[in-house]
């Protein structure tokens, strides 16, 4: 409800998304120029890909680092800590919030504009039934990360630095900026390994293949909570440590 | 010629009524429901050279908008106003140039910067020629040995030492005017008698007129030698501080906590109050926070111990605190004709 | 006039040398910032490479060109970043109220903000345009005489200035709008897709780019001087105009803004 005072606010934010769609567009338009398929993928796929990517960004965009950030150096945090409750549910449940918010008033007016405007089509298949599942999972993923790069905040001040270099690094990485199969081979290996796939290129993955056999996406989704579980316990390892840490320098 | 010309002078602001709830936010994007708020209508008064004048009043009474009329960051909606001879609003660096300001918790020196430095880019701002400069550092130190500050970050300064060292550099540049905005606020006795004392030397040395906000009556007491009031834009009172001192300073507001508040207790209060002061005019209840009521005497009248002694004897009283009158009931006072 | 100039020259240096000296103290900050700012261009690189990986040429232009291009937009940028960082903090200010000490001075008002702040890890980020810039004039064999240079200087002041006055124009929202965060970002991400060709767009956005929000100029429209000559068209030397009508709006809107602050949030 707060989220709705902010007057014009959401306006700017769809206003933001549509325009980097718009760009994209002809971005990749220039880039197909004449050719049917790149590296396996038609423009209306790369388009969409890259659309619900940017779409999904904005989703998840929570700002959880900066606030455990800000917490940290406002020293606040030690209310939160002396609390019953988790400090990171109660982070990711605040971020669940925003997210939610985002939802109503981003994500969907953009995916309407995306049918509608620019045309885009969606093959569909037992992929997207996957879809909402594997966001869920994408979800605990980024708050996870989040709040690890917010927890990092114990240890120096810089919280757009660290803030800017996550944000790179998973839109470089994860499919975000250029779908997945664009990069070359040996590059794209390495990247497979990586947890920041399994935020976008998976989920996205349903939605322009949704046709492939369910053992696949059962696979996929296997993928992200193995990543959701190691990068869990690395999450609370890293707390416990950067909590032992304030209490040894005396708080 | 005054120093400072006020004359009918008015401030308008055009406030969005805002609705509730979530159609309410919805449909305010689109509204173009405005109300008129008067924070300042037709006011007038003059400020001569080397007064120390106290503007005071309750929260909301107008005191800021004046004041940032005064400093030039709003213009008025009618009326005179000149500082210097001219309309600050209009010619804002002009008038920037012979004032100083200090507001309150916020800090106007380089928050990263050892003090020394802030005062030496100032010098450099209000292009203060040397010697003015070193009479000015000299002084200070004398006053308040700001010396031993010098190589202190502002941002590591304690409240009272920042306050300190912000009213010093308001007075750098040898101004007309300084502004101080509640300068004493969340500081401790001692600094506080320190701060006033500065404040009144450097009025005495170089005639340099000051202009005090402030809640607290102390201050206007060492301080003032005229007080402004002023309630919901308009002003209640201007004069010598000596007749607010002689009627306000022997007043005391008794808080009381009752047990099981309800509607009646207020009115049963006044009815007991009444019936055995029958004389006093000047006694007031009124409601305070959550349960507490203020029972607000002049001690002259009725000393507290027998007002302490009714309340004590005729309601079942859980908790009680004595304090010096607040801004408020001075206010409420001076509109049931208390200065009149 | 001259004498204006002096002073605010002076103070600048003043502030500026000290504010540094003190900044200097949070060296992690420093680095990781730096760290964060190079990632974040090299990025923009990595995703220029991977492009031309799949396909030989974007629109008609080669990698190098599109490098140049990209090293262009940096440089251009980078006074923006470094010296009118501040602007990202009005909405802070203008909320808070703290923006009403800027009023008590005898100095410009945007002149005091603006000396507020400075971006140290911004010189960081001109070596990287600088190196970027000489790569790719190399790989396309450009010639550089006094009469380029000029050219060049003109230019990017001009790229510059249209930023600048782009971010101004947006920061200033907070004056008027309660959450005026995502009008910054999104002036801030159009000024990301600054360095990608022109060509690209087709009839609105080629208007809208080019007139409306003229990030074609401030990148794009300036390197065709380089590295195609033969192909000038005269909207190119629309740019040092642009540069100025801008700065003029942008100095209009915030001084709007100013005079119409009451202190208190909106």
């Amino acid at each position: 409800m707060a989220g709705l005072a902010y007057r014009s606010g959401y306006f700017f934010t769809i206003a933001n998304n549509l325009i980097y769609m718009g760009i994209a567009f002809y971005l990749w338009q220039s880039i197909y120029g004449s050719r049917e398929i790149i590296r396996g993928m038609t423009f209306n796929q790369t388009f969409l890909y890259l659309s619900l990517a940017s779409s999904i960004f904005v989703l998840f965009q929570t700002w959880s680092d900066w606030e455990i950030g800000f917490q940290i150096n406002d020293g606040s945090i030690i209310t939160w800590m002396i609390k019953p409750l988790n400090y990171q549910f109660s982070i990711m449940a605040s971020a669940l919030g925003f997210v939610l918010t985002n939802l109503l008033t981003i994500t969907i007016p953009t995916i309407i504009f995306l049918v509608f405007v620019f045309k885009v089509t969606f093959a569909t298949g037992p992929g997207l039934i996957f879809f909402p599942l594997a966001l869920v999972f994408s979800f605990l993923l980024t708050s996870t990360i989040d709040y690890i790069v917010g927890i990092t905040c114990f240890y120096t001040e810089s919280v757009w630095g660290l803030s800017i270099t996550k944000d790179v690094i998973i839109t470089f990485l994860s499919g975000s900026l250029i779908p997945l199969p664009f990069f070359p081979e040996n590059i794209r290996s390495i990247l497979e390994f990586l947890p920041f796939q399994a935020i976008y290129h998976i989920p996205l993955n349903m939605v322009i293949e949704p046709n492939q056999p369910t053992s696949e996406y059962l696979t996929m989704i296997g993928i992200q909570l193995v990543w959701v579980i190691i990068l869990f316990v690395l999450s609370r390892q890293y707390y416990n440590k950067a909590v032992k840490k304030l209490r040894i320098a005396g708080g | 010629m005054s120093l400072i010309e006020v004359k009918n002078l008015s401030k308008h602001f055009k406030v969005l009524n805002r609705r509730e709830g979530l159609r309410g936010s919805i449909k305010d994007l689109f509204s173009q429901d405005y109300r008129i708020v008067k924070a300042v209508e037709d006011i007038n008064f003059d400020i001569n050279k080397g007064e120390i004048v106290g503007y005071i009043g309750p929260n909301g009474a107008g005191k800021s908008t004046t004041i940032k009329m005064m400093t030039g960051i709003l213009k008025p909606s009618s009326g005179i106003l000149l500082a210097n001879g001219i309309p600050p609003y209009s010619n804002r660096i002009q008038n920037a140039k012979k004032m100083g300001v200090v507001f309150g918790q916020r800090t106007q020196l380089w928050w990263d910067l050892p003090v020394i430095e802030s005062f030496k880019i100032l010098k450099n701002i209000y292009r203060v020629d040397d010697k003015t400069y070193d009479t000015q550092m000299g002084m200070f130190n004398s006053l308040i040995d700001l010396e031993k500050l010098y190589p202190v970050q502002v941002r590591t300064l304690s409240l009272g030492q920042r306050m300190l060292c912000d009213i010093a550099a308001a007075f750098l540049h040898n101004p007309k005017i300084v502004y101080l905005d509640e300068p004493t606020i969340g500081l401790d006795i001692s600094v506080k008698a320190k701060i006033r004392a500065i404040i009144k030397e450097l009025n005495k040395n170089q005639e340099i007129t000051i202009i005090l906000t402030t809640h607290d009556l102390g201050d206007v007491e060492a301080l003032c030698n005229r007080i402004i009031i002023i309630d919901k834009g308009k002003i209640l009172f201007d004069g010598p501080t000596q007749r607010v001192n002689q009627l306000f300073g022997s007043f005391r507001t008794l808080k009381v906590k009752i047990f099981e508040f309800n509607e009646n207790t207020i009115p049963n209060i006044e009815l007991a109050i009444k019936n055995k002061f029958q004389q006093s005019k000047s006694i007031h209840v009124k409601k305070s926070e959550d349960f507490w009521t203020d029972i607000t005497f002049n001690q002259e009248e009725t000393p507290l111990r027998e007002v302490l002694n009714l309340v004590m004897n005729s309601f079942p009283v859980e908790d009680i605190r004595v304090v010096e009158i607040s801004m408020e009931n001075v206010v409420s006072q001076v509109y049931d004709g208390a200065l009149t | 006039m001259i004498d204006t100039l002096k002073f605010y020259f002076r103070i600048y240096f003043q502030i500026e040398a000290q504010y540094i000296k003190s900044r200097m103290q949070y060296r992690d900050d420093f680095i990781i910032s730096t760290i964060g700012m190079l990632f974040s261009s090299l990025t923009t690189v990595g995703v220029f490479w991977v492009i031309f990986d799949t396909v030989p040429e974007l629109d008609g232009w080669s990698l190098n060109e599109i490098i140049f291009i990209y090293s262009f937009y940096l440089l251009a940028t980078n006074p923006m970043q470094t010296l009118f960082d501040h602007f990202w903090q009005l909405r802070i200010h203008v909320l808070k109220g703290t923006f009403i000490k800027y009023y008590f001075r005898p100095l410009n008002m945007m002149f005091y903000y603006v000396s507020e702040m400075f971006d140290v890890k911004g010189i960081m980020q001109l070596f990287l345009g600088i190196a970027l810039f000489v790569y790719s004039s190399n790989s396309l064999g450009l010639v550089w005489n006094l009469k380029q240079l000029i050219y060049l200087i003109i230019l990017l002041l001009s790229a510059s200035l249209v930023i600048i006055s782009i971010m101004i124009v947006a920061a200033s929202a907070s004056f008027w709008i309660y959450n005026s965060f995502p009008v910054m970002d999104l002036a801030w991400r159009l000024r990301e897709y600054a360095p990608y060709p022109m060509s690209i767009y087709k009839g609105f956005f080629q208007i809208l780019f080019t007139y409306v929000i003229p990030i074609g100029f401030i990148s794009f429209y300036p390197s065709q001087v380089f590295i195609r000559p033969e192909e000038l068209t005269p909207i190119i030397f629309l740019s040092p105009a642009m540069g100025i009508i801008f700065s003029f709006i942008a100095y209009r809107v915030w001084t709007a803004g100013v005079n119409s602050y009451t202190g208190t949030g909106s």
